[in-house]
């Protein structure tokens, strides 16, 4: 029995709330391995995979996906109670782009024969997809892309390269937005496009991140061949593909609970260095533990609309700067009050504990960057909530 | 009262609320303010017969027994238009304090009264700036005759300025007095300070008044459990205020970024004032995620410690907010916002009167800190 039929055989949605949150917890804190609970940093696909297939033999890969195309079919609310318990658990990113991105998009902007064709890879774990959006000359700016697509008889060529691309070198296959049409306005001409990994033409070189790990790859275009079955929608529609999907992404991005792993770290280091007889700190502490607590009312006022399946809109731009922020802040905060330890690059024992002060300054850092900087989130909201003018 | 009545309900309220603070012009709000005046009686009444001053009162005194949720939004709406007339202060303080009274005579005829306006009692319990603990007071109560004579000098009364007498708490053998000094006892003096948005802050001084039995309104650790929770409801209505007044202000100076223009364009094309504007616009939308989230937890009255961690999130948020955005709203208008003709002005000294009040930030920061982070630290 494969997993779409195991998974079929349920439905979630008319479980009890709390039942289902039982069960979700249960199974991850009896199947997901230990030592990948609350790591730092992303998971490797090869750390990743036996994770990927339990979730996968059980159904539970792709809680987002339509229960016909494999996935558990949640709605919002149980969906945000999956996330809840996931992170609660410590579970790690996985290269999960095939199920966040790639899988919701063939569904919605796909064809059947591409649907057959790679969402059951994906669950399978045959599939690891990466992304292929940023370019050296077009971060924020990402429309103004310049990797192009050119058709040839039954293929498109590309040529150019992608960048910032997560986990690339784990990758077996990548999407990619191209250039299309160069007459035309630029969000206009771009084109949503798939790639096999292994298609000659294509080379890499991963990139070493600040905190000294090989995250992500630049990815290298010349003349790659992908069959003119690949393009997802229609000719020069990738941007709005591209753009229909985000906004309930960064529901998940401004939640309050990944600060909250930080905390953790800070509550032990005030501990251990008496740090709350100290009023300068305790001042700071508070306004942090309060900004973080007044997130979670804000979150918790998108969690809600999601739940009565209310359509949420570019205001939510909102949550991903005041996470992030805040994160950071708290992140800086932990190396200020670890005083010359908050110089030291790896884990430092004080009073019996072991406390990472470096790691959530960098795993913080990030944030304000990635799927659109804080800046652009504020030109966003300033455009399409305030209305101010271009 | 079920879901759907409830938000039939609240629309009514929040139409009610809106109509009339369209009918108040800042002209009236100016003059008042220039005669040192802030609560015109004939308005009052009319908030009175719109049912305003009830919205928490018990049904038994002519109130509406509805919940802080309802309060918000009277309070908000009516911040929004800067009606100076001190809502807070008597329906919510003094109101809560009231209804928790045996003193069925006292509690019906200044409950009923305050109801319709007839009636305004300022509460009088702090004496320390800074403060936020009942206990925190040197104000004695001494037993004389069947009742009390009391010493001692109050301070920070707000809503006092047309007052009929004052609900004060003093120390007594006996634990926690709350009385009521009408406000032409011998030995009772008021004296007025001019706050920023020219409101007034009294200080209440008591040299020997006689209390006597019939005027003590509860006493004990139920006093001192009733003026507490009065003090946070009233913390979480300013809030409130405080989030009509942020939300007001920033409309103001978005309007004013959308049609001013310098260097050829509107200067809210310019990004430097664009992410400046989603700043203030995020801590306006933290405030009432906010405040949404503790009146609720507040309305399910739960135990002390939880209500006042509630209360202090609410006033923290909001007062700081409203602090940044109209100062900023200041900044954004330039030199006319320096002036006294441009409403932004009216609407940032209200906030610095509204955030003080019964704690600022920072003295709702170390509440917080003091039973929600430290006593569980240690």
């Amino acid at each position: 029995m494969n997993a779409a039929a195991t998974a079929a055989k349920v439905d979630y949605n008319a479980m009890d709330d709390e039942a289902f949150r039982r069960e979700a917890r249960a199974f991850f804190e009896n199947e997901y391995p230990e030592n990948l609970r609350f790591l730092p940093r992303r998971l490797s696909w090869v750390e990743s995979k036996p994770w990927w297939l339990s979730l996968s033999k059980k159904g539970w890969l792709a809680p987002n996906w339509p229960v016909e195309h494999g996935g558990m079919g949640l709605e919002p609310g149980k969906l945000i109670i999956y996330w809840e318990e996931t992170e609660r658990a410590g579970i790690g990113r996985m290269p999960d782009q095939g199920v966040t991105m790639v899988g919701p998009t063939l569904i919605r902007f796909g064809n059947e024969a591409q649907r057959a064709q790679y969402l059951p890879k994906i669950l399978s774990g045959d599939n690891v997809w990466c992304q292929g959006y940023s370019e050296p000359n077009a971060g924020s700016d990402l429309a103004s892309l310049r990797t192009e697509a050119v058709l040839d008889g039954d293929h498109y060529v590309i040529n150019g390269s992608k960048i910032w691309t997560s986990m690339a070198h784990h990758a077996t296959n990548i999407y990619v937005l191209v250039r299309t049409d160069k007459a035309v306005k630029q969000q206009r001409g771009i084109s949503f496009l798939l790639v096999d990994m292994k298609t000659p033409g294509i080379t890499f070189r991963t990139i070493r991140n600040i905190a000294g790990h090989e995250e992500f790859c630049q990815v290298f275009f010349d003349n790659v061949c992908t069959h003119k079955d690949n393009l997802v929608g229609k000719l020069n529609e990738g941007w709005t593909i591209a753009k229909g999907l985000l906004t309930f992404e960064r529901l998940n991005i401004g939640s309050p609970r990944r600060p909250l792993q930080a905390f953790e770290q800070l509550d032990t280091l005030a501990r251990a260095q008496k740090l709350f007889d100290d009023p300068g700190f305790v001042d700071r502490y508070t306004q942090l533990k309060m900004d973080l607590n007044d997130l979670g009312s804000l979150y918790q006022r998108y969690v809600d609309k999601a739940r009565r399946s209310e359509a949420l809109g570019p205001d939510i731009s909102m949550l991903k700067v005041f996470a992030m922020d805040t994160y950071q802040k708290l992140a800086e905060l932990l190396l200020e009050a670890g005083a010359e330890y908050g110089a030291y690059a790896d884990e430092v024992m004080l009073a019996d504990e072991k406390i990472d002060l470096m790691t959530p300054f960098y795993t913080s850092r990030p944030g304000t960057i990635y799927g659109g900087s804080n800046e652009i989130q504020r030109n966003i909201l300033s455009k399409y909530v305030l209305q101010l003018p271009n | 009262m079920a879901q759907a009545d409830l938000n039939e309900h609240r629309s009514m309220l929040s139409n009610s609320v809106t109509n009339f603070a369209r009918g108040v012009d800042l002209a009236r709000v100016r003059k008042l303010r220039d005669t040192n005046a802030e609560c015109d009686r004939a308005v009052w009444t009319q908030m009175a017969e719109l049912g305003w001053l009830g919205v928490l009162a018990p049904e038994a005194c002519g109130g509406m027994g509805l919940k802080l949720g309802d309060m918000a939004i009277v309070a908000q709406g009516l911040a929004r238009a800067l009606v100076p007339e001190p809502l807070t202060a008597a329906a919510v303080l003094a109101a809560r304090v009231l209804a928790d009274s045996n003193n069925d005579t006292l509690k019906s005829k200044l409950l009923e009264g305050l109801v319709s306006g007839e009636m305004l009692p300022a509460v009088a319990w702090q004496e320390e700036a800074g403060s936020l603990d009942v206990n925190n007071i040197n104000v004695q109560a001494t037993p004389a005759g069947d009742g009390f004579r009391v010493n001692g000098s109050k301070r920070f009364i707000m809503g006092a300025t047309s007052a009929e007498g004052f609900i004060v708490s003093a120390k007594s053998a006996h634990g926690m007095q709350l009385l009521w000094i009408p406000r032409d006892t011998a030995g009772a003096t008021v004296q007025f300070d001019r706050l920023a948005d020219n409101r007034q802050a009294a200080t209440l001084t008591l040299a020997n008044v006689s209390v006597p039995k019939t005027h003590i309104i509860n006493s004990g650790d139920i006093a001192a459990g009733s003026l507490a929770r009065a003090i946070d409801h009233a913390s979480a209505i300013i809030g409130a205020e405080l989030c009509g007044i942020m939300s007001r202000s920033l409309e103001i100076t978005l309007e004013y970024l959308k049609t001013r223009v310098q260097f050829g364009k509107a200067i809210g094309s310019f990004q430097a004032l664009q992410h400046r504007a989603v700043d203030l616009y995020i801590q306006q939308e933290l405030s009432s995620a906010v405040l949404g989230d503790c009146l609720a937890v507040l309305d399910g009255e739960p135990d002390a410690k939880t209500r006042s961690a509630a209360a202090s999130r609410i006033k923290a948020r909001c007062a700081d907010a409203a602090l940044l955005i109209t100062r900023q709203s200041i900044q954004m208008h330039g030199a006319i916002g320096y002036t006294e003709d441009c409403d932004v002005g009216l609407y940032v000294k209200r906030a610095m009167t509204l955030a003080a009040w019964l704690g600022n930030g920072h003295t709702h920061r170390r509440r917080y800190a003091k039973t929600e982070i430290l006593e569980g630290a240690l």
